[in-house]
C-alpha cells in the first residue's frame, strides 16, 4: 500500500504531533507514505472564500503532483480532503473550468488529468487496512478508557458528493477506537462543529462552540475526545485553556488525542515519537494508566 | 464574481425553491450565536435580490463551513455555497471583511502555505520544531516564482 502523502499548510507548519504519530505506525501498519515534493496550500480556507478560480487551481495543481507521482493521495486534513474531493468534482462536471485550470497549471509546466484517487485517514484505517490488520498491532489494549469520537464536519458533510462517513450517523471513528480495546458510545454533540473556521473572523465565538462540546464530553462522562482532524485539534487540545478562560469554567479539563497516537500507545509505541509531548490538554493521566508513566510537566 | 454571477449561481441552484422551512437555521451553529447571521434569512434575502445588506454588514463571514444547512436541507439547496459566493463578490467589490484573509491570501501566494513551520512549546514548555520532531523539512512549490506569478495574475484577472 503506497500513497502520496499530503500534509497541508497546518499539519506542516505546527501539529506535528498528528504527522510525527502518522509517520510512526503507518510503515509498521504496512503502508508506505512517499513525501510529495513542491506542494502547496490546498486553497482552503483562504481562496474558497475569496476566488473560485484560485481555490480550484490550487487543490488541482496538488492532485497533479499525485498524478505525476502515479500514486493516490492520502490527505491528512479534513478540510485539504474535502477540497481535493470538491474541485475533483467540479472540474469532471466542468470542461470549461478545467481548461481553464490546466491553462493556469501549464505555467508551472504542470497538466491535471482529474484520475486520482483521493484517501481520507478514516478510509484508510477503516476500511482499507481494516479491523484484523489493525487489531493484530495492538500490544497494550486500551482497556477500561472511554472516548467520544469527534470525526468532524468535512469528513462526513457534504454526503452529496462523496464523504468518508455517514452525514448523521458516522461510526467509523467510534469502530476505530473500540478496535483498540477501548470504549465507544454515542453522545448528541458527536457530530457538531469545533467552530475553527470562525478564528478569523470572530475567536471567542469559536471558544463557545467548542467550550459546549467539551462540557458535553466531560459531563457524559468520557475519558477524552478523539479526532483526525488538526482544525479540531487545535481548537479541543490547543485552545483548551483559552476555551477554560472564555466560558468561565476552570475545572474544564478534557484529554484531547488523534486518533493516530491512540493507535500508536495501542501498538507500543512511546508517547515520545507520537508526539504526545505537544498536547496541551491533560493527557498524562491517561498515559500513566496506559503505559505506567506521565511525559508531561507541571 | 459579480451580482451577475450570483444571479446565475442562485438559478443553478434554483434557489428561489427554498421553502423557508429552516431545517438550516436549527442545525447552525452560528444562527444562535451570532446576530443577523441565519442560513434561512440569507437566502430568502439572496432569492429576493436583497443580498447587499448581508455583505456590507460583513455577517457573510461567520459562517464556520459545518456544512450542515447544506447536508440537511430538504431541497438540496446550499446556503453554504450561495455565502462563499457573497464572501467573492464583497471580495471584489472592496467590502469590509476580515483581515486574517488577506493576510493568509498573502501568505500563500507569497510562500506556498498560510504559516511557516512554527516553533511549538510542549507541556514541559520546551520548544519544538520539525527538526527536533525528525521531521522532513516542509514542502514549498518548486518553482515559487511562477507559483506566485500565477496566483497573482488569477486574483487580478478575476476582480475585473
Amino acid at each position: 500500500m503506497r500513497y502520496a502523502f499530503y500534509l497541508g499548510c497546518i499539519v506542516q507548519s505546527e501539529q506535528y504531533g498528528y504527522e510525527a504519530s502518522v509517520r510512526a505506525i503507518m510503515p509498521k501498519l504496512g503502508v508506505k507514505l512517499v513525501d510529495m515534493p513542491g506542494t502547496s496550500c490546498c486553497g482552503f480556507p483562504p481562496f474558497s472564500s475569496v476566488n473560485e478560480l484560485a481555490w480550484l487551481y490550487s487543490s488541482a495543481r496538488n492532485m497533479t503532483i499525485a498524478e505525476e507521482m502515479g500514486l493516490p493521495i492520502f490527505a491528512l486534513c479534513n478540510g485539504c480532503h474535502l477540497s481535493f474531493v470538491e474541485t475533483k468534482h467540479k472540474l469532471e462536471y466542468d470542461n470549461e473550468l478545467k481548461a481553464k485550470v490546466n491553462e493556469k497549471l501549464a505555467k508551472e509546466g504542470l497538466r491535471y488529468e482529474g484520475k486520482i484517487e483521493l484517501v481520507h485517514i478514516l478510509e484508510l484505517l477503516h476500511d482499507k487496512l481494516g479491523k484484523e490488520k489493525i487489531t493484530e498491532m495492538i500490544s497494550r489494549p486500551l482497556k477500561g478508557l472511554r472516548f467520544a469520537a469527534h470525526p468532524g464536519c468535512h469528513a462526513i458533510r457534504p454526503s452529496r458528493i462523496g464523504r468518508p462517513d455517514d452525514p448523521e450517523n458516522p461510526r467509523k471513528l467510534d469502530d476505530l477506537i473500540t478496535w483498540l480495546g477501548a470504549e465507544a458510545s454515542d453522545y448528541p454533540e458527536k457530530i457538531d462543529c469545533c467552530g475553527s473556521s470562525l478564528a478569523v473572523a470572530s475567536g471567542k465565538t469559536v471558544l463557545n462552540i467548542a467550550g459546549d462540546k467539551l462540557k458535553a464530553v466531560k459531563l457524559y462522562g468520557f475519558n477524552g475526545l478523539v479526532t483526525t482532524c488538526p482544525f479540531c485539534f487545535k481548537v479541543y487540545d490547543n485552545r483548551q485553556r483559552a476555551i477554560q478562560t472564555v466560558i468561565g469554567d476552570k475545572e474544564l479539563d478534557v484529554p484531547v488525542f488523534y486518533y493516530t497516537q491512540l493507535l500508536g500507545l495501542a501498538m507500543g509505541v512511546s508517547p515520545e515519537s507520537l508526539g504526545l509531548d505537544l498536547n496541551q490538554s491533560p493527557v498524562d493521566p491517561i498515559l500513566v494508566k496506559v503505559c505506567e508513566r506521565a511525559i508531561g510537566g507541571d | 464574481m459579480t451580482n451577475n454571477s450570483l444571479r446565475e449561481a442562485v438559478r443553478k441552484m434554483n434557489a428561489e425553491v427554498c421553502d423557508q422551512c429552516g431545517k438550516c437555521s436549527s442545525a447552525c451553529p452560528v444562527t444562535a450565536r451570532v446576530e443577523g447571521f441565519n442560513p434561512r434569512q440569507i437566502i430568502a434575502k439572496i432569492a429576493l435580490g436583497k443580498e447587499g445588506d448581508l455583505m456590507k454588514s460583513g455577517v457573510i463571514w461567520t459562517c464556520t463551513s459545518c456544512l450542515k444547512c447544506k447536508e440537511r436541507c430538504p431541497e438540496k439547496l446550499s446556503p453554504y455555497d450561495l455565502i462563499l459566493d457573497l464572501r467573492r463578490i464583497a471580495i471584489d467589490l472592496q467590502l469590509p471583511h476580515p483581515e486574517g484573509y488577506d493576510e493568509s491570501v498573502k501568505a500563500v501566494v507569497e510562500t506556498g502555505a498560510i504559516q511557516q513551520p512554527q516553533l511549538i512549546r510542549t507541556r514541559n514548555k520546551e520548544r519544538k520544531d520539525r527538526k527536533s520532531m525528525g521531521l522532513p523539512p516542509a514542502e514549498k512549490p518548486k518553482d515559487l516564482a511562477a507559483y506566485t506569478q500565477t496566483l497573482q495574475e488569477i486574483l487580478k484577472e478575476e476582480k475585473a
